[in-house]
């Protein structure tokens, strides 16, 4: 007899015994309880790596653990009443209305859970909301289906940026540094949430929400929106990569390296000319110019309806695309990557897209038809709702010659 | 074999199928699938409703069981005289009315006529719902008030704030004051008499609501009639003024309360601060005690500024949005805002939003204030 047998009989004679809910219930229970234990979690915030998740991991441990035990009380005393006392043809016992004492008592009892809880809960708010250790701003902006980070000019965890920098999914930080996000948006609500580093702040258009941030040691810590904000909302992720001052002096210098353009006459250079040609309008590469020198600026504004597109300068020194959600890196790479030890980690992820370690697969089929990989529209040729501007990158009908071009000049942004 | 109901549903579903085939067959694309899935679904349901009639003999009871025409439900008469058919057509008077001359006649004439509809429906169903007369009777109340007390009760409210705002908007601002709390007093010793009389008949009660509501809904009418009092238009502030090269009569728009009109203080990117000496600098949210004469504001976003004046002299802070070429390819000119000038201690709250990297501009992003020379904060636009 093969397994599905097995299981069908049993089914069938559990549905003959007034058993099957207990059953059900408890198969349901363990299920999601079991599901709550895979290895492979990196967004755990049990698990907290730095001192803002920290102090909130402090606060919910215990209010889940007393959660758990007054649930079990309440569940099981609930549980034990309905089989006592089920009706099995027995007389009405006396009825009686009212018992002040229980009642007085029943209710200063969860006050005082409550209470208790409360001194704690109001006291970590407030610190996660100062400001006054600041050492590093970021901007942080939501936009439909992608963050961007722009580095304000100043210090940085001892590291000085003289120019601004732009980039969008990897938000790099100093390590053991504490830094401030300035968290916004520019079309509708998102939220910022980065689990083992600190809660959730949402990015609301028109206001400035401060999120602070900060990781104990070089890693990479990965998030996602959580605030439903349109088709794409489940492919808006992002990640924290922390390096230590050193790399992280390094990762800041090589984004503010002056633009190199490709060598004339390798088919990069070619690229550099398509990119112009179908691409600029929306995406800034900081430096490229047009051949008599005038520079390439782009203008999202007239054509996306967030008003910007992510800046791809240095699109080789992140390690995955759109929202964060397709990888550029083998999944090889990327397991060693996520799994490096604190020392290594650095090295390993300012080496950036290595030949190795590079997979052009999802960049392609970005290139060759982004509101396939990533839902957009009920109807992407209509765009009367949006006055004639994308949401997201639209299909560019590229030929496979241009994407080869493209990907030869794209791989050199780093 | 054929009654007379079922003959008129079976000859609209042959007309619905007819259609379905043709409109099938002459119009494409998705209108046309749509189409036809609608006219066929229409098709069913006149069939299964013809299958029915067909089936109960068009609840004919005499057919049915003969002699029981007399205690039948069909066979009660009415429970009492209709106001439906005038109100109804009075709304399709207004319907034709507001065809060719108002939209909004049309729109209350299209609701009364669905009202009405709705309502004649019920009544005439309630009204042989059951062969027991008290029964239907009862039956129209238990339907139709739940739904008709809120949105009558809705209307009601509806007019009484309408009338109440066209006074508020009529009558000048001090005035307002006092009347309104001289109308509010006066409600309030109504009801309170209501409440301390216990023995105060309903007709009295009734009475004086509905003069206190006819008063309402007379000045209202009025009102509106007489128009709103001239509202203050909010000085429009040129970027000539922003700028510094034109002067307008300052003093006339400084804005005394400028600090208890900002809504937003709490999400501010930057404070700016004209200082005693005259110094202009920014303290830039999360790190508030260094000052900056920079500010990094990412492209195509929002943000807000407060401007504090700390100087004797009325000053107003100005954003310099860059210069850009017009479309007929000449330079174009340089844009700015500003907000109103501020005295002492004042503030003042500047939104603004860059959608342009610096580069593309010919002058540079900053904020200046108008007759503060050599202080600026620059605008850092990647
Ligand atoms: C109409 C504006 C527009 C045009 C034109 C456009 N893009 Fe995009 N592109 C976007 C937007 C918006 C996104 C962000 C989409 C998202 O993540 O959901 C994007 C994302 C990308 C990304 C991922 C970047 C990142 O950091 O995640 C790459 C790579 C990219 N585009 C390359 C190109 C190339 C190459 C071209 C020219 C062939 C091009 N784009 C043309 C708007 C545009
Ligand atoms: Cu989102």
């Amino acid at each position: 007899m093969d397994r599905s047998e097995a299981t069908v009989t049993t089914l069938g004679e559990m549905s003959s015994t007034r058993r099957r809910w207990p059953l059900a219930a408890l198969a349901v229970s363990a299920g999601t309880f079991l599901a709550s234990c895979a290895s492979n979690a990196p967004q755990d915030y049990f698990d907290p790596a730095g001192p803002n998740a920290e102090k909130i991991d402090t606060l919910q441990r215990p209010v889940f653990y007393i959660a758990g035990v007054v649930a079990l009380i309440v569940i099981g005393a609930v549980g034990y009443i309905v089989f006592k006392f089920k009706d099995r043809g027995q007389d009405i016992p006396e009825q009686s209305h009212g018992n002040p004492k229980l009642e007085i008592a029943l209710t200063i009892l969860p006050a005082i859970i409550l209470a208790g809880i409360a001194v704690p809960t109001v006291v970590t708010v407030f610190d996660l909301n100062k400001q006054d250790d600041t050492e590093c701003i970021i901007n942080v902006t939501g936009q439909q289906w992608w963050w961007e980070y722009d580095y304000a000019t100043g210090e940085c965890g001892g590291v000085e940026i003289s120019q601004p920098i732009v980039t969008s999914g990897e938000l790099v930080i100093p390590a053991d540094t504490p830094v401030l996000l300035r968290v916004t948006s520019r079309d509708v609500i998102h939220s910022y949430w980065i689990p083992r580093l600190n809660g959730k702040r949402d990015a609301v258009p028109g206001r400035l929400h401060t999120l602070r941030m900060q990781a104990d040691e070089p890693g990479i810590y990965t998030g996602q929106c959580t605030e439903f904000c349109g088709l794409s909302h489940a492919r808006m992720r992002q990640a924290a990569v922390a390096l230590n001052q050193a790399d992280f002096q390094t990762w800041v210098d090589n984004q503010l390296e002056p633009y190199t353009a490709p060598e004339a006459g390798t088919l990069a250079a070619t690229g550099e000319q398509t990119f112009i040609a179908n691409c600029s309008k929306c995406h800034q590469v900081n430096g490229i110019a047009n051949a008599d020198g005038t520079p390439v600026l782009s203008d999202p504004d007239l054509y996306v309806v967030s008003g910007v597109a992510p800046n791809i300068t240095n699109l080789m020194t992140r390690t995955a695309i759109a929202g964060w959600t397709f990888d550029l890196i083998n999944e090889e790479c990327r397991d060693a990557l996520w799994t490096a030890s604190p020392d290594e980690f650095g090295a390993m992820y300012l080496a950036g897209v290595t030949p190795d370690c590079f997979d052009e697969a999802a960049l392609r089929d970005w290139l060759r038809n982004p509101p396939g990989m990533k839902p957009m529209y009920v109807d992407p040729n209509n765009l009367d709702s949006t006055g004639g501007k994308y949401r997201g990158m639209p299909m560019l009908n590229l030929n496979e010659n241009q994407i080869d071009e493209l990907v030869a000049y794209l791989l050199e942004r780093k | 074999m054929f009654t007379t109901g079922s003959k008129l549903l079976l000859g609209a579903t042959v007309l619905s199928v007819v259609g379905a085939i043709a409109f099938g067959v002459t119009t494409g694309g998705p209108a046309g699938v749509l189409g036809t899935i609608g006219l066929v679904s229409l098709a069913s349901v006149f069939g299964f409703l013809a299958g029915i009639n067909l089936y109960t003999r068009d609840g004919n009871v005499a057919a049915l069981e003969p002699g029981v025409e007399r205690t039948s439900a069909a066979a009660q008469p009415p429970v009492g005289r209709s106001l439906w058919p005038i109100v109804g057509a009075v709304g399709v008077g207004g319907l034709a009315v507001g065809a060719v001359s108002q939209p909004v006649v049309f729109k209350v004439s299209l609701i009364v006529v669905l009202a009405t509809v709705v309502e004649w429906m019920i009544q005439g169903w309630s009204e042989r719902a059951s062969a027991d007369r008290a029964y239907n009777e009862g039956i129209r109340r238990r339907l139709l008030h739940p739904l008709e007390f809120p949105i009558v009760g809705a209307l009601i409210g509806a007019a009484v704030v309408y009338a109440f705002s066209r006074i508020m908007l009529s009558i000048s601002k001090d005035a307002g004051r006092w009347v309104f709390i001289i109308l509010g007093t006066i409600i309030v010793a109504i009801g309170f008499l209501f409440a301390a009389k216990r023995g105060l008949s309903k007709g009295t009660a009734a009475g004086i609501v509905a003069v206190g509501a006819l008063a309402l809904v007379g000045v209202g009418v009025a009102s509106a009639v007489s128009g709103q009092r001239t509202i203050e238009e909010h000085p429009h502030i040129s970027t000539a003024v922003c700028l510094g090269t034109a002067t307008e009569a300052e003093t006339e728009e400084i804005d005394d309360k400028a600090s208890q009109d900002v809504a937003a203080k709490s999400n501010v990117i930057s404070n700016v601060e004209l200082t005693e000496d005259g110094r202009l600098v920014a303290f830039n949210l999360g790190t508030a005690d260094t000052e900056y004469h920079e500010i990094t504001v990412p492209r195509s976003t929002t943000v807000h500024v407060l401007f504090t004046n700390k100087t004797e002299e009325p000053r107003r802070l100005t954003v310099h949005l860059g210069t850009f070429p017009a479309a007929d390819g000449t330079a174009g000119s340089e844009q700015a805002d500003c907000t109103t000038a501020v005295n002492q201690d004042g503030v003042a709250f500047l939104t603004f939003r860059l959608d342009k990297s610096q580069a593309a501009s010919t002058t540079p992003y900053r904020l200046t204030v108008p007759g503060v020379e050599g202080q600026e904060i620059s605008l850092v636009v990647p």
